[in-house]
């Protein structure tokens, strides 16, 4: 379906919203975007996504850092807040369950924070168990949910060992599920060890990965 | 480079003490990251080590003797919540990690509150005391033979402790003067404690400065927000009569802004900098400007390799900086795992003997 000039205007404005980090540009966009009966579902994907794509990019070539990434969430989660509502579950496109958190005894969650943000935006049911997570709890809700992505975080050495009895668990109960770990001590060699099927280095390699896992999940589907 | 008999031929201290004077010692020196990992070489909970001086400075020189006395350099750090809790931050202590500040009750908890928080006295408060008197139990042990650093964390890193990092991210684009107003706070604290830790015996005081690397922040925002204090602590510890050394474990560090602002004699890190794509680059690139300690990966040195991989990336490190004219200090990039194999902490040294020597 062909977009009005004005559907490309509020576009724009949600998507230059997030890159500018316009909390207000966004919720006034969006909120025109719903006021004037525009698809919501369109705006989400060509509006907001498209305003992160545009972050991720300039993450990539080291102009955007961590400070201004977590400003730009807040202006995606600004219009996205209003958005969602209006759209439909079965307009939402893919459909995908993903399980996250911070594993037990770490509390450093601003890698996690961020992968949840492009989970979130693509239209994902996010389960977010937080920090400091007991390592039961994660598999209690990947069961529960049966979920097809569990993303594991980890900043410290100490409590990234608990990683591998939850992989373990999951992938017994449930193979199929796709595992992924992160956090600055994780490495690939790590996460193929414990039996975990990909990884993310650190906050910023994070929202590189988030986009990468999506696509993963797009091709498996 | 040839595996050789090694017979030392230096203490310790001479021998760091060579290295960051860009003169070749007998074998390249070893600093011990190995602070956490110490307490299981006492056998005391974490909780208990990290708030005792006499626990700390004895687990480290009990670890020193395990080593055969062959580690050149005591690094004094505890864990990075030390200065945030004497601020008054409340820091949960598990039995088996590393502790940290209670991110769920920040003392910052206003963009009011920056200008808030209260100057104390770090020689009379909290575990800044307890590092103090660690430090100086330590360099009195050790300090003729060894060297011995102190440890600050850099204003950044102790307001993320009391605002939470995410809150302090954010506040950094939205309400930087009320970053700065609580900096102009902790600062002087700061230069305080690198004083008094002077004053105990070290030798050198190694600054945390997390953010100013690519995986962090943008060169700009450091500058414009942490530079100008990291310099007065860097100025300060300079006139003390300390030598500074940076301590920065973030990808891309900025070697460039720092050196502009602080000037330091040697950077302990993880990662190339910034401007530098290999360790090959950043030898050339910076080996004779700046001394590197460095740089094995520690979640893998202390969980994942054997002791032969150990020692041959140690092996790799030492052939990176074989031209550097004996500026290179051997070390983790960061903190040894608490939770790793001391043998591989000690396959390190095994390496700087084997490949390290210069003579």
């Amino acid at each position: 379906m062909a977009v009005s000039e004005r559907e490309r205007e509020l576009f724009d404005a949600l998507k230059q919203g997030v890159i500018d980090y316009d909390e207000d540009g966004v919720r006034e966009a969006a909120q025109a975007v719903i006021d004037e009966g525009i698809d919501a579902y369109t705006a989400v994907f060509e509006g907001l996504v498209e305003g992160m794509n545009e972050v991720g990019r300039l993450y990539e070539e080291q102009e955007y850092f961590v400070p201004e990434i977590l400003m730009c969430a807040d202006a995606l989660y600004a219009g996205l807040d209003i958005l969602k509502p209006h759209i439909e579950q079965k307009d939402m496109g893919l459909k995908g369950t993903v399980v996250m958190g911070v594993v037990q005894g770490d509390v450093h969650d601003i890698g996690k924070n961020i992968v949840k943000m492009m989970f979130d935006v693509a239209g994902f049911d996010v389960h977010d168990l937080g920090r400091d997570v007991p390592l039961e709890k994660f598999v209690e809700e990947q069961l529960k949910t049966d979920s097809e992505l569990l993303c594991l975080s980890a900043m410290m050495t100490t409590t990234m060992v608990g990683m591998p009895e939850v992989i373990k668990k999951v992938k017994d109960k449930n193979p199929q599920c796709k595992i992924m770990i992160g956090g600055a001590p994780v490495s690939e060699d790590l996460a193929g060890k414990w039996g975990a099927d990909g990884f993310a280095k650190d906050a910023n390699n994070a929202l590189k990965e988030a986009l990468n896992m999506v696509k993963a999940l797009k091709d498996m589907q | 480079m040839v595996v050789k008999q090694y017979k030392d031929e230096m203490t310790g201290l001479e021998r760091a003490l060579a290295a960051l004077s860009y003169q070749k010692p007998d074998r390249v020196p070893v600093a011990s990251l190995v602070c956490g990992a110490a307490r299981r070489v006492l056998g005391v909970t974490y909780d208990k080590w990290s708030q005792d001086a006499e626990l700390i400075a004895e687990s480290l020189i009990q670890t020193h003797q395990i080593m055969n006395y062959d580690f050149d350099i005591f690094v004094m750090l505890v864990d990075l919540s030390v200065e945030a809790g004497s601020f008054g931050q409340e820091v949960i202590y598990p039995i088996e990690s590393t502790a940290y500040a209670n991110p769920n009750n920040p003392i910052i908890k206003t963009v009011d509150d920056y200008r808030r928080l209260e100057r104390i006295n770090p020689r009379e408060t909290g575990r800044m005391k307890v590092v103090i008197e660690a430090t100086h139990r330590v360099a009195k042990a050790k300090a003729k033979e060894c060297g011995v650093c102190g440890f600050v964390y850099a204003p950044l890193g102790v307001i993320g402790a009391l605002r939470g990092h995410e809150r302090m991210f954010v506040d950094c684009i939205k309400h930087p003067d009320a970053i700065i107003e609580a900096c102009e706070i902790i600062t002087p604290v700061l230069e305080e404690y690198a004083v008094a830790q002077i004053e105990a015996g070290a030798q050198a005081i190694v600054m945390d400065t997390l953010y100013a690397s690519a995986t962090i922040m943008s060169p700009k925002m450091w500058e414009a927000i942490e530079a100008p204090y990291a310099k007065r602590i860097a100025d300060t510890v300079k006139k003390a009569g300390g030598a500074l050394v940076l301590h920065n474990c973030g990808g891309g560090i900025y070697f460039d802004v720092q050196q502009k602002w602080t000037d330091p004699v040697a950077i302990s890190h993880a990662y190339p900098a910034a401007d530098c794509k290999t360790w090959e680059d950043h030898a050339a690139k910076w080996g004779k400007k700046i001394v590197s300690i460095g740089a094995l990966d520690p979640a893998s040195v202390g969980m994942t390799w054997n002791e032969e991989q150990v020692m041959e990336e140690t092996r790799k490190f030492i052939e990176y900086y074989k031209d550097c004219d004996g500026g290179f200090i051997l070390s983790t990039g960061c903190e040894f795992p608490p939770n790793g194999t001391l043998i591989n902490a000690m396959a390190i040294i095994k390496a700087a003997k084997a490949y390290g020597t210069y003579r």
